[in-house]
């Protein structure tokens, strides 16, 4: 067995446990009286720290300690929150995130001791507490009273059966005058891996000793099957105290109880084992999860009710009869069946496997009408298997759609720090983060995500003073709000800052040579502000830590292009920005409509299609020299994709021309094809890296004829 | 290409033609030799990149070796076929090629390399001439002939 196969695990957890961590502290900041919050800061610092020393990270292990210490003290209203503190914790969370950077680089957590956040961790223990600091350090450790307790019941070992061949072994052993001790370890009930915890202690007991025999058996203590303890029987040179605190110091090892054989004992112990067994017998047998051989089975009634008194630090309430716990037990087991955590990978081929199974149910369809024998039963079949291939990408997909929380979590703790960087007031508003995208997409929209808050927090928002002087509140707002819209997902956010300056951006384009003034004297504010995307391009008077280093809105451009999907600007002066981001709710599979033009067929997503116009050539008029349609009160500019797609029209200029108007936000567009096929469901792929300048095609799909046709990005040509 | 240099050792190449002259390709390049089938056309993309075609389900890339060197376009004939390369780092792509003739095994020392000074376009998609017994072969360059302008 090896800790490694944790590794996953472990990453993924304390990942969780650091994000709640963030924001309890952050509402600890908001309400430092509120208990339920400290309690659950108290908890998942516990966790961490457990999971830390399971899986060997010493470093990271000492520093959650320190801090679990201070929550602990917080707790029992001995220390006041103070922002000092706050400030403490917030970089300890830093420090704890770059361990687990490394680990998950590495598998290794590094050298870095974090000495001076410790340090500073202890004086605010001892400065309000001064000698108590001490006292307090070995607290949620050792359990004193339990360690006292060495009662006949809770010396498990002497249970153990030994037969025949480990009698001789041990009896040998005892004849060279080595020392026989047995052992019974208890895990805390709040231990997360029990059985990375046992291996620990048998590696820590190995390196002084031998394990003759252990119970549970070596193999279901590592598949974990085992309540709180497990037994061993050990030969070793070594003292018993030796022994037993180097298996005490594996932690969240509520206990361990040592003693020794002698070999008269061995004996005897299988005796008075066999007698109580007998004894015990007749009694109605408690509900037990493991199906152990009936002597162990024994062991659990007569042992818990001594060790439950045992002090628990989180448990809520200290079990008083070993009825109820053993069918708490019980009850627990199927929990950990409801949720399965996957690797994406697993999902990326599950997904490809449905678009080939698109693929093939479309050939299938096609086959069909092709050879124009198809009775009604096959097309009804052929519907039936539509539906299901439909549910069955629906399911896939929502598989890997997760909501975007994970990703935006932790933007209230930046904008935290950024307040005090900056020295302005601000307040982060956030909406909607329960609004689900493809896993990929989530990954990935962080950075772009926090691109924009840093932006609207330096440029955006004015200081205190200026908004104070423009009849502002004092207080900035920034407000993140995500929400579905159609086959999109959107992303606004939003300030109450400045807004974006048109002038200065221009001249500084100008200055620059973005633009020739010539240019600039000819552009609409919206180009202006499109220049901002442009790489290397910052109006920032002065080059903070916060953002100012030119790459910032061209890499959030080209990011969020990236996952097909779109930013767009829009400001006004003083009153504020508003940035908003367009994203695709799937990357692969999407419902399209296949239209005819020339003799190419090309496919436009039906998330961008509005309605389908039937357009008399008269009802065209040129405004600007360019065509547009009046349609329900609005002008919609006409874009003739046979123009733009450099294929000759099939169709009689005179004939009425079918227009598919699309729209991106608020605008629309009118698409002028030849002819419709219909709607299909089709899987994208992508044309390569050769092909990447052709903007207007945003990738190819197979069609049931095996051909291969283009998809039309609507968004390029409104 | 540095495996030329070692003494002794052989190179496969599969010999095409491009109109009356033949060309090797290096075995380890090629994935695939496909007949020509339907290729879709891209729109505004170089005049050498012919379009995208189906290969079991995956879109690949098509573009003209002859556009790209200079030639006349390509005429499809009945032995006309798209060669399926994969290179390391820019994944698949095909290439139409006149016909497939056969494979060589060319010995190292049989390998002459090329000029680098050459002024003449079309060299400078050549890493080499191979001599055989069928006469002279180009040896292609496909990092040059695939890669150059994209």
């Amino acid at each position: 067995m090896d800790v490694s196969q944790y590794l996953e695990i472990f990453l993924d957890e304390t990942n969780e446990h650091l994000q709640n961590l963030n924001t309890q502290i952050l509402s600890l900041e908001q309400d430092p009286e509120n208990m339920d919050t400290i309690n659950e800061i108290f908890r998942a610092a516990h966790s961490l720290k457990g999971m830390a020393g399971t899986m060997g990270y010493k470093r990271m292990q000492t520093l959650t300690h320190d801090m679990e210490n201070v929550f602990s003290e917080v707790r029992n209203g001995n220390i006041k929150v103070n922002a000092d503190m706050i400030d403490v914790l917030f970089q300890c969370l830093d420090a704890l995130e770059e361990y687990n950077t490394n680990i998950r680089e590495s598998s290794d957590e590094g050298t870095n001791d974090n000495g001076a956040l410790i340090k500073r961790l202890n004086v605010i223990m001892s400065g309000d507490e001064g000698e108590n600091a001490d006292k307090a350090a070995p607290a949620p450790q050792a359990n004193a009273p339990a360690a006292s307790e060495t009662s006949e019941s809770a010396q498990m070992f002497r249970q153990i059966k030994l037969n025949e061949n480990q009698q001789n072994v041990l009896k040998e052993a005892d004849r060279q005058g080595k020392n026989v001790y047995g052992l019974t370890v208890k895990v805390q009930e709040s231990c997360i891996l029990k059985a990375a915890r046992a291996f620990l202690v048998f590696k820590a007991i190995e390196e002084t000793s031998e394990i003759i025999v252990s119970d549970p058996s070596s193999q279901d203590i590592e598949d974990e099957k085992f309540d709180l303890h497990f037994s061993l029987i050990i030969i070793s040179e070594e003292k018993l105290d030796t022994v037993v605190n180097a298996a005490k110091s594996v932690s969240e090892i509520e206990d361990v109880i040592g003693g020794v054989l002698n070999m008269n004992d061995v004996n005897s112990a299988k005796e008075a084992d066999e007698e109580e067994a007998a004894a015990e017998q007749p009694e109605p047998a408690p509900a037990e999860t493991t199906p152990a051989q009936p002597v162990t089975e024994a062991a659990p009634p007569a042992e818990a009710a001594p060790a439950q008194p045992t002090p628990q630090d989180q448990t809520p309430a200290p079990a008083a009869t070993p009825a109820p716990a053993a069918k708490k037990n019980t009850a627990n087991k199927p929990v950990v069946n409801r949720t399965v955590r996957v690797d994406i990978e697993k999902l990326d081929t599950l997904m490809n496997l449905v678009s080939e199974l698109i693929i093939a149910k479309n050939s299938l369809v096609s086959a069909s009408t092709m050879s124009g024998n198809s009775s009604p039963a096959v097309n009804e079949q052929i519907e039936y298997l539509e539906s299901v291939t439909t549910s069955l990408h629906e399911s896939v997909m929502k598989v890997r759609m997760v909501p975007i929380e994970s990703t935006v979590n932790k933007f209230p703790r930046m904008v935290r720090d950024l307040q005090k960087k900056l020295g302005k007031k601000m307040e982060l508003y956030m909406s909607g983060e329960e609004t689900e995208l493809d896993r990929t997409v989530v990954d990935q929209i962080g950075d772009p995500l926090m691109h924009l808050l840093r932006n609207s927090a330096d440029h955006g928002l004015e200081s205190a003073e200026v908004r104070k002087e423009r009849g502002k509140p004092e207080v900035g707002s920034i407000f993140l709000d995500a929400y579905q819209d159609g086959n999109n997902v959107v992303i606004e956010v939003r300030d109450d800052g400045n807004g974006i300056d048109t002038k200065a951006v221009k001249n500084k384009a100008i200055e620059r040579g973005v633009i020739t003034p010539e240019q600039g004297e000819n552009m609409s504010e919206k180009e202006i502000i499109d220049l901002l995307f442009n790489a290397g391009f910052s109006t920032a008077k002065v080059v903070s830590d916060v953002s100012g280093r030119g790459v910032g809105l061209d890499v959030v451009k080209s990011m969020i292009e990236s996952l097909s999907g779109e930013v767009e600007v829009k400001s006004k002066l003083g009153e504020g920005s508003t940035w908003t981001i367009r994203l695709p709710l799937t990357l692969a599979i999407i419902q399209a409509l296949m239209v005819d033009i020339g003799n190419e067929k090309y496919a436009i997503s039906l998330g961008s299609i509005q309605t389908i116009e039937d357009i008399s050539p008269a009802d065209v008029k040129l405004v600007q020299a360019k065509e547009v349609i009046q349609l329900r009160d609005l002008v919609i500019p006409l874009v003739r994709l046979c123009d733009i797609l450099d294929v000759p029209s099939k169709k009689n200029p005179e004939d009425n021309l079918v227009v598919v108007i699309v729209k991106k936000g608020d605008k629309q567009a009118g698409l002028v094809v030849d002819e419709l096929i219909g709607q299909q469901e089709i899987v994208i792929k992508s044309l390569g890296k050769y092909i990447s300048k052709c903007k207007i095609i945003s990738g190819a799909t197979v069609l049931g004829d095996g051909e291969v046709a283009l998809i039309l990005d609507a968004n390029t040509l409104i | 290409m540095e495996e030329l240099k070692a003494v002794g050792a052989t190179t496969q190449f599969i010999v095409i033609k491009l109109g009356e002259e033949q060309y090797g390709i290096d075995i380890k390049y090629i994935d695939n030799i496909v007949r020509m089938q339907h290729i879709t056309r891209v729109p505004k993309v170089d005049a050498y990149l012919k379009g995208v075609i189906n290969l079991r389900g995956e879109v690949i890339p098509v573009m003209s070796i002859r556009i790209k060197m200079g030639l006349e376009a390509d005429v499809e004939t009945k032995s006309s076929r798209i060669i399926i390369l994969k290179l390391e780092q820019h994944g698949t792509i095909g290439v139409i090629v006149d016909e497939v003739k056969e494979v060589v095994t060319l010995e190292n020392e049989n390998i002459e390399k090329m000029a680098y000074d050459s002024k003449d376009e079309k060299a400078s998609f050549l890493c080499g001439v191979g001599k055989c017994e069928g006469g002279l072969i180009s040896l292609l360059d496909l990092n040059s002939v695939v890669l150059e302008g994209i």
